[in-house]
């Protein structure tokens, strides 16, 4: 019997996880994917996506038009992203206030528990004489178009550029654990205070009889457990909580679950140029837009790249033309527009708990994307660039909402004591209580939330 | 290509369609000369059971069209994609399910040509590892110590010594816990392992499984669970005599273990005294076989277990290496293998007073009475003479049969043999010979024995130069032979009739080597008094080489067969060297047994003693009355 049954080990499952430990819970956390160590982290693209993300890489809309990342190991996206920790502005939290209709959404509410998490997370702003070709063309068109831009600060400690290091590389987990993934932040110091760490165990239901919580996962056989809790912390995500609540039956006290989905999506566009530009080579984005017109157009642009899989699926195409290009990926510079999506898509499970995701580009962010296209093209065009190609498909990297937080127990589905409206037994503060989307990278804010939760959760329990 | 997934039709699609997406140019291979396409397990093993049934479904479906019907639908779906809203959903799904397994596996897999595909693409990167994680790159690289010479073999030492002192500082319950992550690496890298061993042994995969995999397993399970118990300080009685004070026994790490090991369980016998000698708080130097090194395998599972190889290492060599780390005077040794080898090891070892551990061969006998099942009896002893091909050091070679039900005995033993299967995969029930060296002594044998008037009921198709030996069981074994004398180490199952108990049990007690038995018998009584009566370490009744499966009974031989046994509590403290502590508490008193030796103490302590060793209350009351006189003078007593 636990105090504390906290469900998925990213950002928010760690460090609150972490912080229940201190207070002297007793508490199980459950992971479906696998606890990697530096050394044992997939070495390829092909193993990488396969083991590292839920559904063997990637999950798509019902339209087939995006593509859902969504990381399955314990660290969770701090696994897997580029670790970018910005803290949000007042349009996003002006945004969510207005929304959730809670007056705790401000800037200054945040500011000391950012502080907390940046205490606790070393970050690097990336050196200037490490950033490549791809940064630089990044950098260059910034200015010629007159856009502002600024360097890069990552969860990073020690990349060790002068050695000749590639970043690319750890997108499928740091190798030097120099990124600073909450596996290696939060964790350690969760274990150490006496977390019960359970990873390749997928939670299937959640129930609640006399008081009590139920926890059924299976593990990698397939096998049943059951565990038994006082309370439950659910931080699988916007799809996980989502899909874990439904399948659980919770959707028929909770009419909002699942809906106000979103999800920054992102396009990668490409263009060729006569130079060589290795745009995989050293810390590989270093760059971002910070542009205050941008920001108002609710896009941003971010100096992106991708491994060679990923870039063979952008490239159109098929058979010797395309491998014609293939061997040009040298020559390739690469730029990503993130939308702010203001039209919610739902996440639905249908009867044998398979995940549907209904989320389409139209209207207002289809304008945006189109905005962000335009600054692109600009850009590669005023740097030499002599093809462009943006990519079809959008990428969904951000899964924001599904259990969003608010006053309105029909419009929302948690509280603003972090737990459901329905149960005072299951709480939340990850990525999947957001209100709307924020166009800002969540992951700092996810971890920031989450300790500003534990303190109003510690108080629930105790 | 194998894959787990795919059947022949949709391999067949995968490869058609892959070609037709990357059909190879001069710089770079087309997708059918890919060598890793069984890599597409790593990816359908995690996609959704639907997702994965359309993709075989739909290459199964590729495989009947000809190429360029491919190559038009796939421009179609192109062309399809690109229409936005649900019309182009399908073609947008086909795209992804069609391009993403061929381009994943043609840009990304995990083989040596991938690595020139990226090199021809100019994509090449790179993470310089931090230095604790160069050792496993260096096991990936296979970059060993191997062969050592006299300076790093001096070197190895020198640094064992320095070891030693930092894994004291991990407690036993810190090494309990590493021992617990080795047993779940081992679990989770079943095909990995069971791969290595095959590769240098040709046995079975049931072989590998059962014996090794399984048995290593178990074993771990039995010494996580009791190591500390095995180890603890341990309160021990104290007489009367001694009142008042305490006595223990600690068990200490014995300093530097040289664990040496033969080829026939190669991972068995690296990972049983490896790991217990490493919960023991040793440095362990480990040498395999140079026949069944199974390289970097102990190294990587050590590695991602957590456990520090400066605390383990491994030398790879010949008996010479062996005989070079002896020198440098471990502080015991554990062997495993041939009688003539034992030998010479203890012989070495006798010059530096180094204590030895010796599992060494076994001739071993099984006994069918009259009154046993004799179909469970003839099961149990092909499979006792037959696992891991006769290459066991407690395989049966000498089968007793009671001459009353011989010939049934032998209608049996045919039958089972004759239904056995010899072939290395899943489905086979015994390999072949791991050293070819072995199996010319097995033909050595076995005609020894046919030039003098043995009989050959299987087995005639052997050419004895082939490793695929086939069971061979013999008849009309008479004393002279050498198959009936020295350990074979092959598939022999060599038939002696006989009358009467006793004269069975004389025959096997005649033998030098006294490792096991088995017995089958109704009669618990007789089973009882054989199993009492015959001179070797294991005995397994109505059963056969069972001793072994259970970690908790102590192993070990007579005779030739070995000093000492491992496994079980007992096999744990053969790893350690125990501590005799006698503690007393800080006082002014001086003791009887100390100076001076008064003639008044003599008379006192004479009758004390003759008091303690006699039998009665009475005595006793005198004994602790003198006892106490005698203290009382002791503090006084001057010359």
């Amino acid at each position: 019997m636990y105090d504390m049954i906290i469900i998925g080990a990213g950002p928010s499952g760690c460090f609150l996880a972490n912080e229940y430990v201190q207070k002297g819970m007793k508490c199980l956390l459950l992971e479906a994917g696998e606890h990697y160590q530096r050394h044992t982290y997939p070495r390829s693209e092909l193993t990488g996506n396969s083991k590292l993300y839920w559904s063997g890489g990637i999950e798509l809309n019902s339209r087939a038009d995006i593509g859902f990342l969504r990381p399955k190991a314990v660290g969770g996206g701090s696994i897997v992203n580029q670790a970018l920790l910005d803290p949000f502005d007042d349009i996003a939290f002006d945004a969510w206030r207005e929304k959730s209709k809670l007056n705790f959404f401000k800037k200054e509410n945040f500011q000391p528990y950012y502080e907390q998490v940046l205490n606790n997370v070393p970050t690097q702003e990336i050196p200037k004489e490490f950033r490549n070709r791809n940064a630089e063309i990044f950098k260059e068109g910034f200015e010629k178009n007159g856009y502002q831009c600024a360097p890069l600060v990552r969860a990073q400690k020690n990349c060790q550029y002068e050695k000749g290091n590639d970043c690319i590389e750890c997108l499928n987990g740091c190798r030097i654990d120099s990124k600073q993934s909450s596996a290696i932040t939060a964790l350690p110091k969760a274990l150490d205070g006496g977390l019960e760490l359970r990873d390749k165990m997928t939670v299937i239901k959640i129930e609640i009889l006399f008081n009590k919580c139920y926890v059924s996962a299976v593990d990698e056989f397939n096998e049943q457990y059951t565990f038994e809790s006082g309370y439950i912390t659910l931080a699988s995500g916007a799809i996980g909580n989502t899909k874990i609540l439904k399948m659980s039956g919770f959707d028929k006290k909770l009419p909002a679950l699942g809906k106000n989905f979103y999800t920054h999506p992102q396009f990668m566009s490409l263009a060729f140029y006569d130079e060589v530009i290795n745009s995989h080579k050293g810390p590989f984005q270093a760059m971002k837009s910070d542009d205050a017109n941008f920001r108002k157009n609710n896009f941003k642009l971010e100096n992106v790249f991708g491994p060679p899989v990923a870039l063979s699926m952008l490239i159109p195409s098929f058979g010797k033309s395309h491998m014609q290009r293939m061997k040009d990926i040298s020559k390739i510079a690469c730029i990503e527009v993130a939308i702010r999506d203001f039209i919610p898509g739902e996440i639905k499970v249908n009867s044998k708990g398979k995940v549907k995701i209904i989320k389409n580009l139209k209207g207002i962010d289809l304008e945006t994307k189109q905005k962000g296209l335009e600054a692109i093209h600009n850009i590669f065009k005023s740097t030499g660039a002599k093809e462009i190609i943006d990519g079809q498909f959008g990428i969904g990297l951000h899964l924001m909402g599904g259990c969003g937080i608010g006053s309105s127990d029909s419009k929302s589905v948690t509280t603003e004591n972090f737990h459901l409206h329905s149960s005072r037994r299951i709480f939340l503060a990850d990525s999947s209580i957001f209100p709307s989307a924020p166009g800002i990278n969540p992951s700092l804010t996810i971890m920031a939330q989450s300790l500003m939760a534990s303190e109003k959760i510690l108080k629930e329990v105790s | 290509m194998k894959s787990l997934y795919l059947g022949e039709r949709a391999e067949k699609g995968l490869i058609k369609l892959g070609t037709v997406i990357i059909p190879g140019d001069k710089d770079l291979p087309s997708f059918s000369q890919l060598e890793q396409l069984q890599e597409i397990d790593i990816m359908l093993k995690e996609l959704p059971k639907d997702d994965r049934e359309g993709l075989i479904i739909l290459l199964s479906i590729l495989s009947l069209l000809p190429k360029f019907i491919i190559k038009v639908l796939l421009l179609i779906i192109e062309k399809g994609a690109t229409v936005n809203g649900p019309i182009g959903s399908p073609f947008r799904l086909l795209n992804m399910g069609l391009k993403g397994p061929v381009f994943t596996l043609y840009y990304s897999n995990n083989s040596e040509q991938n690595q020139e595909i990226l090199n021809k693409l100019n994509y090449a990167t790179q993470i310089n590892m931090k230095e604790e994680d160069l050792m496993l790159q260096k096991v990936k690289n296979n970059e060993l110590i191997e062969n050592p010479n006299q300076e790093q073999i001096e070197e190895i030492f020198n640094n064992a010594k320095k070891n030693q002192k930092a894994l004291r500082n991990i407690p036993l319950s810190s090494r309990v816990k590493q021992v617990q992550n080795l047993l779940i690496t081992i679990r989770d890298n079943e095909e990995l392992i069971i791969k290595k061993i095959q590769e240098d042994t040709k046995k079975s995969a049931g072989d590998a499984l059962v014996s090794e995999f399984f048995g290593v397993l178990d074993y771990l399970h039995f010494l996580v669970d009791n190591a500390e118990k095995a180890l603890k300080d341990e309160k021990i009685k104290t007489p009367i005599a001694l009142l008042g004070k305490k006595s223990r026994v600690y068990y200490e790490s014995l300093g530097t273990m040289l664990i040496i090991s033969p080829w026939n369980y190669p991972f068995y016998q690296a990972i049983v005294p490896i790991a217990t000698s490493y919960i023991c708080g040793n440095i362990t130097l480990y040498k395999p076989s140079e026949v069944t090194p199974l390289r970097g395998l102990i190294e990587d599972l050590l590695l991602k277990a957590g456990i520090d190889l400066d605390f383990i290492k491994v030398i790879y060599g010949d008996g010479k290496v062996g005989s070079q780390l002896i020198d440098q005077r471990p502080d015991k040794i554990f062997f495993t293998g041939s009688v003539n080898t034992g030998k010479k090891i203890m012989q070495q070892a006798a010059q530096y007073i180094i204590p030895v551990e010796l599992e060494l061969g076994g001739k071993d006998a099984s006994i069918v009475f009259e009154d046993c099942n004799l179909k469970r009896a003839a099961k149990g002893v092909a499979w006792g003479a037959l696992t891991n091909l006769g290459q066991s050091c407690t395989s049966v070679e000498r089968i007793y049969v009671h001459s009353a039900v011989y010939e049934a005995f032998k209608t049996e033993l045919l039958n089972e043999v004759r239904s056995l299967k010899q072939e290395i995969s899943k489905d086979g029930d015994f390999g072949h010979m791991t050293s070819h060296m072995q199996t010319k002594i097995v033909a050595e044998h076995v005609k020894d024995a046919l030039s003098k008037n043995a009989k050959l009921l299987t087995g005639n198709n052997w050419d004895y130069e082939s490793d695929a030996i086939p069971p061979l069981v013999l008849e009309d074994i008479s004393e002279e032979m050498l198959i009936y004398n020295e350990e074979t180490f092959g598939p022999v199952l060599p038939l002696i009739k006989f009358t009467n108990e006793k004269e069975v049990i004389d025959d096997i007690n005649a033998s030098d080597l006294g490792l096991s038995a088995s017995l089958w018998s109704k009669d618990k009584a007789k089973c009882d008094r054989v199993t009492r009566e015959l001179n070797v370490g294991n005995v397994s009744v109505n059963n056969v080489m069972l001793t072994e499966g259970n970690p908790y009974l102590p192993f070990g031989g007579r005779k030739y067969s070995g000093i000492g046994t491992y496994k079980g509590i007992s096999g744990i403290r053969s790893f350690a060297i125990s501590k005799s502590v006698l503690i007393d508490a800080d006082s002014s008193k001086i003791e009887v047994n100390w100076y001076p030796y008064t003639e008044k103490k003599y008379i006192g302590f004479s009758l004390m003693t003759k008091y303690a060793f006699t039998k009665g209350l009475l005595n006793f009351v005198k004994f602790a009355l003198k006892g106490i006189g005698l203290e009382s003078y002791s503090q006084k007593a001057k010359r």
